[in-house]
């Protein structure tokens, strides 16, 4: 079976590492929680249990981590904000993995979320049939979540409609959800909390009230710090990602995650990373996930159309992509950068400047 | 034999503080040796009066320039401070230890910043330690570690821990190992000194650096000999103690010199006179949220309570149970900030840092001229501005009526001058602001705001004299003798008006009569006779009287109506500053009866008349005697006649004219006569010199308000026979594309032709 999920979630992924770290547990274990904090922590930012190495699954800034885990300690809910690509509901992922062991309990926020997918809804043809009844209810991930006192998590909260974010505010403060068709009220778990992701992009589209952040501790995902940390992220979870996958292809050396990684962040930052040259910035993000992607691309254009290692065309066609969302002004800012930056960066940048350059003409 | 207690500890360390008394109460010294130069025990008596409110800091200073300084900062929660009032409270001698200041000053000064601190050296060390200690550096570590150990034995112990094994760890490769060796050696020596004094070494507490526990106790190195001692290099130094402030604690952080949140500290301390260690926690995010609603950002007390429990969890994932400010900024910043710092950073700020600042009682072991200067404060009542907070301060310098002493009438004028000697002195405390209306004379915009660096640069004043006044005295006299053109000296003058010092005055108009006999340039003139004007015009509201001025401004006057008509001969770029001068000249001679108007108004008129100068300046001349009437229209005709007709040059024309239409623009726009001649002298023209004139008038035209170009166009409308409403349309119409091309082509026109 395992071999046609394309992905599995994440506690079934790094079974063995939770399996280890439960193992060697030697702090208090939080109610409702599988391991401590400690461990929660190890998991995420990776170490070493019981000869068992943790892979780091979110790279760079641990006390952001830190702050979350705390934040869920104090069975505060977790509100986790920042651009596109900032490893956020990864991040959320691989808390409830580690917490409860679960990672499955999601609403996906959109437009059309309505309120009884935070809450509950009814099967209605037994609900026609017999009346409200115990069997007749669908739970929500949240009340699922609030029977077992685990964590549920809310992704794109900020895309949801302002009716049911405020469903959420009751159920944060009161803790307890209740049911006047049964006449019943449920009362959550000790360790039930929750664990929202917005976007940062998003802002205004469903501006979150004052009322619904209040019941949130707010932690902001930044871009990663520096080259270092980027290429680190971008190296792990392209090398994770290409054992799923079954690209074919050999992974991307370091120079050519270097070179993905200093342009995207270059054309983030709007400046060389020498600080020296301005550079114009594209509409689209350029987060970490799609210098991830693009790369993974690169590797599948490699292995199904050539000869298993990426060649400067791969890398251009998929920088091509990346970077030119809007043809008209992005493809300019990307000429721009080919001539004014990349063109006179020297011969080892000079192959993947030609493949760029042959694509723009 | 016994050993002398030496008890371990960081400077500004509330911990070392708390448990270094209890220490002292559990061993009832009969002397306490505090790690500090030794030539400053004079100092301790003044450190530990009632009045004195830490922070303060010991300044010492070298007497010769360039001036090195050397700063000790205790604040109330320095263990070193603690001891002193230990000290006092149990009447038990205590002194310092460590090298003289003489000594520190003559030290090479270190490559990177200057050597003014007694600990910067120690920097390197602690920088190997930040790296070593992980989470966010060595404050963080040393906050965990130390500052909430509980009992006095376990930070004893802890601290010579740390010393010891910081000190095998950089033995011998830290930058400063020589001069440490050497300060522990004279450390070593106190100590020995004080043993054979008679004090038992059971009796003896040595308080010092964990760094130099090791050094100091261990038996076998020997105390510094007499001869060594007399080796040691030594450069005159004078000390003096000053206040202090929490934000420069803050500022000059790194080990010994000050650490990144005074405020924060002062709350520890608390903390640990009350006996209770979560009253940190608790004040720091309380004033977090109080800072945040003063300033209308509502908070929850539920906020707070939240935040109280995420910093628990924060300490608590570090094996801890006191959440360090590390872990209290943090959770304030989720819970109170909504994530983003930039939403409390104002709050955090002031609840780490904060803006007190310490205060010595009168006539405490100041240097002179700082004595002076809070003698000044308290006489002109500008005590309530010595404050971190910038204020607004307003002056009327005219005498106030309304009061009966001459002292009080006259207070503002009074508070004028001094704040002008400390403009002049560049003391950092007083700025100026500038006055929009431009001669309100008797009125002064000042912003005031004392910091520790303006307390300095006093202290640093103290070579230039005795007094403020004195001092700036000193500073403009060195700035006459440096002065290399008189309008140097002039501006020298001009201080020392605003000063209110009248022997500076005199002394600066001598130097400038001697320079001024080699003027030659109008500029410098004109520049140099405005200044002294106006001093001379607006000297009565300062009570000073500016007959001294008149001699030396006379001379400079006749000299410069005398260079007038030759210096007008020059290029276009080097007229424009001649124009200001001829203004400036202009300006002082209507001002001034004393003057020579005579030869001012031939300077001119030779100017006016001369063909052979720039006519630009020509034009202006014109202009100036028009102006004081002192040209009729006849000659304005014939003057006219003769710069603007047909032969002459365009360019020299239109200059002329350009000048000539710099002043008094209405009373031209007013003659017809002179645009009949204007027209007709254009209506002469061919072709090619018609393009060039107009190039040139276009530019002469080109300040003009489009509400006189309109009256000009309506001018020369009822010469050519056009009535107002005729001009005006085809004024205001938009140019057709034949003729914005045609305005075009005299873009490229070549001057050069």
């Amino acid at each position: 079976m395992e071999q046609e999920v394309l992905r599995l979630p994440a506690e079934q992924l790094y079974q063995k590492e939770i399996d280890a770290l439960i193992a060697a547990e030697k702090d208090a274990v939080p109610e409702g929680w599988r391991m401590s904090p400690r461990s929660v922590k190890t998991y995420i930012c990776g170490g070493k249990v019981g000869g068992v190495e943790i892979t780091p699954k979110y790279i760079g800034h641990e006390r952001l981590v830190e702050i979350a885990i705390a934040t869920l300690v104090t069975d505060r809910a977790l509100l986790l904000i920042g651009e596109p690509g900032t490893a956020k509901s990864w991040l959320s992922e691989h808390l409830t993995a580690a917490i409860n062991g679960d990672s499955t309990r999601v609403i996906q926020g959109t437009a059309g979320t309505t309120e009884e997918q935070i809450r509950y809804s009814w099967n209605y043809a037994m609900l026609i049939a017999n009346g409200p009844s115990q069997e007749a209810m669908l739970k929500s991930p949240i009340f699922y979540a609030m029977e077992k006192g685990s964590i549920a998590r809310v992704e794109e909260i900020s895309r949801c409609a302002s009716e049911v974010q405020d469903a959420l505010i009751s159920i944060l403060s009161e803790k307890r959800i209740s049911v006047p068709e049964l006449g019943m009220e449920v009362p959550a778990k000790k360790g039930f909390s929750i664990i929202a992701t917005a976007n940062t992009r998003d802002k205004g589209v469903n501006e979150m009230s004052a009322a619904l952040k209040r019941r949130f501790n707010i932690v902001v995902l930044p871009s990663p710090a520096d080259l270092k940390a980027e290429m680190e992220i971008v190296r792990t979870r392209v090398e994770q990602l290409s054992g799923g996958l079954d690209l074919h292809a050999q992974l991307p050396g370091q120079e050519v995650v270097e070179k993905v990684c200093t342009i995207f962040r270059e054309l983030r930052s709007g400046e060389t990373l020498d600080r020296s040259q301005k550079v114009k910035t594209p509409a689209g993000v350029l987060s970490t996930a799609e210098a991830i992607s693009l790369l993974c691309n690169s590797m599948a254009l490699a292995g199904s159309f050539g000869n298993g290692s990426i060649t400067e065309e791969d890398l251009a066609a998929g920088l091509q992509g990346a970077v030119v969302k809007d043809e008209g002004k992005d493809g300019l800012v990307w000429k721009e950068y080919l001539e004014n930056v990349m063109k006179k960066r020297g011969s080892s940048w000079s192959g993947l400047y030609k493949a760029c350059k042959e694509l723009n003409e | 034999m016994k050993q002398p207690y030496i008890y371990g500890i960081r400077h500004l360390s509330p911990a070392g503080a708390w448990h270094l008394r209890r220490f002292l109460d559990e061993k009832k010294p009969k002397l306490v040796l505090v790690e500090g130069p030794s030539d400053l025990n004079d100092q301790m008596e003044n450190l530990t009066r009632r009045e004195t409110k830490p922070p303060i800091a010991i300044l010492a200073y070298t007497k010769e320039t360039p001036i090195r300084t050397l700063l000790y900062p205790f604040a109330e929660y320095s263990p070193e401070y603690q001891a002193f009032l230990w000290c006092k409270e149990h009447k038990v001698s205590c002194r310092f230890m460590d090298l003289p200041s003489e000594v520190f000053l003559s030290f090479p000064e270190d490559v990177e910043g200057g050597n003014d601190e007694g600990e910067e050296g120690r920097r390197n060390v602690y920088a190997f330690l930040s790296q070593k200690a992980g989470e966010d550096g060595q404050e963080t570590f040393w906050e965990r570690t130390m500052e909430q150990a509980s009992d006095t034995d376990s930070y004893h112990e802890g601290a010579n821990v740390f010393g010891r094994e910081l000190r095998n760890l950089t033995e011998g490769q830290d930058r400063d190992w020589p001069e440490t060796l050497v300060r522990e050696a004279y450390m070593r020596r106190q100590i020995a000194d004080a043993i054979a004094e008679g004090f038992a070494p059971e009796e003896i507490v040595a308080v010092t650096g964990a760094y130099h526990v090791e050094g100091l106790s261990d038996g076998t190195l020997q105390p510094m000999t007499d001869e060594e001692l007399a080796h040691l290099p030594k450069v005159e130094a004078n000390h003096t103690l000053m206040p202090y402030s929490y934000y420069r604690l803050s500022a000059r952080s790194g080990y010994g010199a000050g650490n990144k949140a005074p405020a924060y500290y002062e709350l520890l301390w608390e903390g640990f006179r009350q006996g209770e260690m979560m009253h940190a926690p608790y004040s720091y995010l309380s004033k977090i949220a109080g800072y945040q609603r003063a300033q209308g950002n509502p908070v929850s007390s539920a906020e707070v309570i939240e935040a109280v429990r995420l910093a628990g969890a924060l300490a608590a994932l570090r094996g801890g149970t006191i959440p360090a400010l590390r872990d209290l900024r943090d959770a304030a910043v989720t819970c109170l900030g909504r994530g983003s710092f930039s939403d409390i950073s104002l709050a955090v700020a002031d609840t780490e840092i904060g803006t007190t600042i310490g205060a010595l009682p009168e006539g405490v072991s100041r240097t002179s001229i700082q004595e002076d200067f809070y003698r000044q404060l308290k006489r002109l009542k500008l005590e309530k501005y010595r404050t971190l907070t910038a204020q607004d301060l307003t002056l009327d310098l005219r005498e106030n009526r309304r009061v009966s002493s001459q002292e009080a009438a006259f207070l503002d004028l009074h508070r004028s001058f001094f704040l002008h000697q400390l403009r002049v002195l560049q003391i950092s405390f007083v700025k100026q602001q500038q006055v929009k209306q431009d001669n309100a004379t008797w009125s002064e915009q000042w912003v005031v705001c004392w910091t520790p660096e303006a307390e300095m640069q006093l202290v640093e004043s103290a070579l230039k004299g005795d007094t403020v006044e004195q001092a700036a005295s000193f500073q403009m006299k060195e700035q006459v003798e440096r002065a290399a053109d008189i309008g140097q000296i002039a501006l020298v003058i001009e201080d020392a008006f605003t000063c209110g010092m009248a022997s500076t005055v005199k002394y600066a108009v001598s130097a400038l009569q001697a320079m001024a006999v080699d003027a030659v340039s109008i500029e410098g003139l004109g520049q140099t006779v405005h200044r002294l004007s106006t001093v001379i015009s607006y000297g009565n509201i300062r009570q000073l009287d500016a007959a001294p001025l008149e001699p030396i401004l006379k001379q400079m006057f006749y000299r410069a109506c005398l260079l007038l008509p030759g210096a007008c001969v020059c290029d276009d770029a080097a007229s424009k500053e001649i124009v200001t001068a001829v203004e400036q000249l202009n300006a002082a001679s209507l001002a001034h009866d004393f003057l020579d108007g005579q030869a001012w108004i031939s300077a001119l008129k030779e100017t006016a008349r001369r063909d052979d100068l720039n006519t630009k300046l020509s034009g202006f001349a014109m202009a100036i005697l028009l102006e004081r009437g002192l040209a009729d229209s006849a000659e304005l005709k014939l003057e006219v006649q003769r710069r603007l007709s047909k032969g002459i040059p365009a360019d020299l024309g239109a200059g002329w004219f350009e000048g000539l239409a710099m002043k008094n623009r209405y009373a031209l726009i007013a003659r017809l006569s002179l645009w009949e001649d204007l027209d007709s002298y254009l209506e002469e023209l061919d072709e090619e010199e018609f393009k060039r004139a107009l190039v040139f008038l276009r530019r002469a035209f080109a300040d003009f308000t489009s509400g006189e170009k309109d009256e000009i166009a309506e001018n020369l409308g009822e010469i050519w026979g056009l009535n107002g409403q005729q001009v005006s349309e085809a004024v205001n119409q938009t140019l057709s594309g034949e003729e914005q091309k045609m305005v075009e082509s005299l873009e490229d026109f070549d001057f050069d032709l």
